[in-house]
């Protein structure tokens, strides 16, 4: 018997490339452990990978061609949600299981794909809470013009509304905005002095937004950007000074304390030389290249319905925290936390749940007022010294 | 629309299936969606009133029982069809039975929700329709009721149409009743004098 193929759909190339980047190097970093240690029942997992270019149909094409050509039945990959419909259909006519690394909006279960990132109840309702409790009742929304932008917003709009807030706006962009293009919406912003701007612009132009909110004289520090996605790897690429005081919600910090995480980040030290691009979507590729290899020395064999049925349920000690995949839905109990840029462009933690939450799905109107998200306050922040 | 939407997690869903694949798979969606699903098999004799939504195995049943069933009930409730396969005949029991919305076996996750939603649109539209009818057809018997009471005051007293009508709603305001019954009324005794033959 050979090796143990998966198939690895990350963009090197395109708008995502940043995150996708460092999602790959997670699911490679993961791959090369479990070859160090002998692999899984003694063969070496071998990754297949190809680059869809953030090209949303390239996804759809290339998770077809790994399928029939490669004859791989387990992929990883896709951070948009259009790329990741695209592969859907695919995947579920093939059985094949795939993995998907990234925070989403949710209104999806395929018996056919294990979600790793956050749905909203675990990473917007905590956010909303924090920013209104911390900097006012006044928000203003900017994203990029795609799928998850615009629920992931109506759903944050719930979230304000329920606490007597108001979205003095919202604004789409397209994927490949430039920093020019922010100019009319950061001129709006300086206008209408909200509380935060919510920020849903992802990919390339999450850059440029951030610079483009510099350039306008907006402050960190008085009205932050919040945001779901704008993670690590971003945050190098936006600067420090363009950064400073932002918020983020995510399930992982690289600045972590604890010994899993010390462990994870010398190890992608050590392959990759660095940690800089180190995201909440590396981490969640990793792990899930871990647990898949758990449960295929469970099974022994890859085979889509005894895999899915070792995976539901299992738990697994992730640089974030234990983290559960839920056995009702196929997405994962994950850790909330939020954090805030320091001068030096790090993530320091200001607040988190204090258990792993239950994934929701299809919580349409998510309450603020429930207890389970409620995020507690870290004393001093944390701070890792790399 | 965004009501229903809304509303979505507080309905309370029976499953009519027989427990096999479909069943569970679709009982697990209806959870996963957050509602709360109890599952009845076989088609029980009476449609609980707690019940907003039903899904409805209509693959090998006769419409008469499943009318049956779905009377049982005075609540409006939504019914969705699952069919196993779409032949002539299934169609015209799924018409016959009035079903709000269908969904084909085997069970996919991804549109069940979508079937839940139109299907309560499609219910509710339908009974907003159905109350806005019977009140139109109400008010245009009402109408002609008054417009025969009128002819007949005309006739009789020699005065003039807004003079007829001034008459009739004098009398309804008077014995606390509406125009309508005071027209009817005044018909009737049109009626029974035109019998005895002295007008």
């Amino acid at each position: 018997m050979g090796n143990w193929k998966i198939g690895l759909l990350f963009s090197e190339t395109g708008v995502t490339s940043i995150i996708e980047k460092s999602q790959l190097n997670g699911a490679l970093l993961a791959i090369d452990q479990i070859n160090e240690n002998g692999g899984v029942l003694g063969h070496k997992i071998e990754p297949v990978r190809y680059d869809p270019g953030s090209v949303d149909q390239k996804y759809g094409e290339l998770s077809e061609k790994l399928i029939t050509e490669h004859k791989v039945k387990i992929i990883f990959g896709c951070y948009t949600s259009s790329s990741r419909k695209e592969v859907l259909p695919i995947i579920e006519r093939r059985n094949a299981l795939f993995f998907y690394p990234t925070l989403y909006e949710g209104f999806e279960y395929s018996s056919n794909v294990i979600y790793g990132g956050a749905c909203p109840n675990q990473n917007s309702v905590p956010l909303g809470n924090y920013l209104m409790e911390n900097y006012g009742k006044r928000l203003f929304f900017v994203g990029s013009d795609y799928i998850y932008p615009r629920e992931s917003n109506r759903v944050m709009r719930n979230v304000v509304r329920q606490a007597g807030g108001e979205v003095l706006g919202e604004v789409y962009f397209d994927l490949e905005a430039k920093e020019i293009d922010f100019a009319a919406v950061t001129k709006e912003i300086n206008r209408l002095k909200p509380d935060a701007i919510f920020s849903t612009v992802v990919g390339q132009s999450c850059i440029e937004f951030y610079k483009a909110y510099l350039a306008a004289s907006g402050d960190g520090t008085t009205c932050p950007i919040a945001s779901l996605t704008t993670n690590e790897g971003e945050i190098a690429a936006i600067g420090p000074e363009a950064s400073a005081g932002h918020i983020t919600a995510a399930p992982y910090f690289r600045s972590i304390e604890s010994s899993a995480n010390q462990k994870f980040l010398e190890a992608y030290a050590k392959k990759f030389g660095t940690t800089v691009d180190v995201t909440s979507g590396c981490e969640t590729a990793y792990s899930q290249v871990h647990i898949f290899a758990r449960a295929l020395e469970e099974t022994g064999e890859i085979d889509t319905d005894k895999l899915r049925e070792a995976l539901l349920g299992t738990s697994y000690d992730a640089p974030q925290g234990q983290i559960k995949i839920d056995p009702d839905n196929n997405h994962t109990y994950l850790q909330s936390r939020i954090a805030k840029v320091d001068a030096y462009g790090e993530f320091i933690i200001q607040s988190q749940v204090r258990r792993a939450i239950k994934p929701d799905p299809y919580l349409v109107f998510p309450t603020i007022y429930d207890l389970s998200f409620r995020s507690l306050d870290v004393a001093g922040g944390v701070r890792l010294d790399e | 629309m965004s009501d229903l939407i809304q509303g979505l997690r507080n309905l309370h869903v029976l499953v009519v299936l027989p427990r096999e694949q479909s069943a569970d798979d679709l009982i697990q969606q209806v959870n996963r969606i957050g509602c709360q699903v109890d599952h009845s098999w076989p088609l029980p004799k009476t449609f609980q009133e707690k019940y907003d939504l039903v899904f409805l195995d209509v693959t090998d049943q006769n419409s008469e029982k499943l009318n049956q069933f779905i009377n049982s009930s005075s609540k409006k409730q939504t019914i969705v069809a699952v069919v196993g396969y779409e032949n002539p005949s299934m169609l015209e029991l799924i018409f016959d039975i009035k079903a709000h919305s269908v969904l084909n076996k085997p069970i996919r996750a991804s549109g069940v929700m979508t079937s839940m939603l139109l299907g309560q649109k499609i219910q509710s539209e339908r009974f907003q329709f159905r109350k806005d009818l019977k009140a139109l057809k109400d008010k245009l018997e009402n109408v002609q009721k008054v417009n025969d009471a009128k002819f007949i005051l005309m006739r009789h007293r020699k005065i003039n149409d807004r003079e007829a009508y001034a008459l009739i709603r004098k009398q309804a305001m008077a014995k606390r009743t509406n125009t309508a019954d005071i027209s009817q009324a005044i018909i009737n005794a049109e009626s029974i004098l035109s019998d005895f033959g002295d007008t």
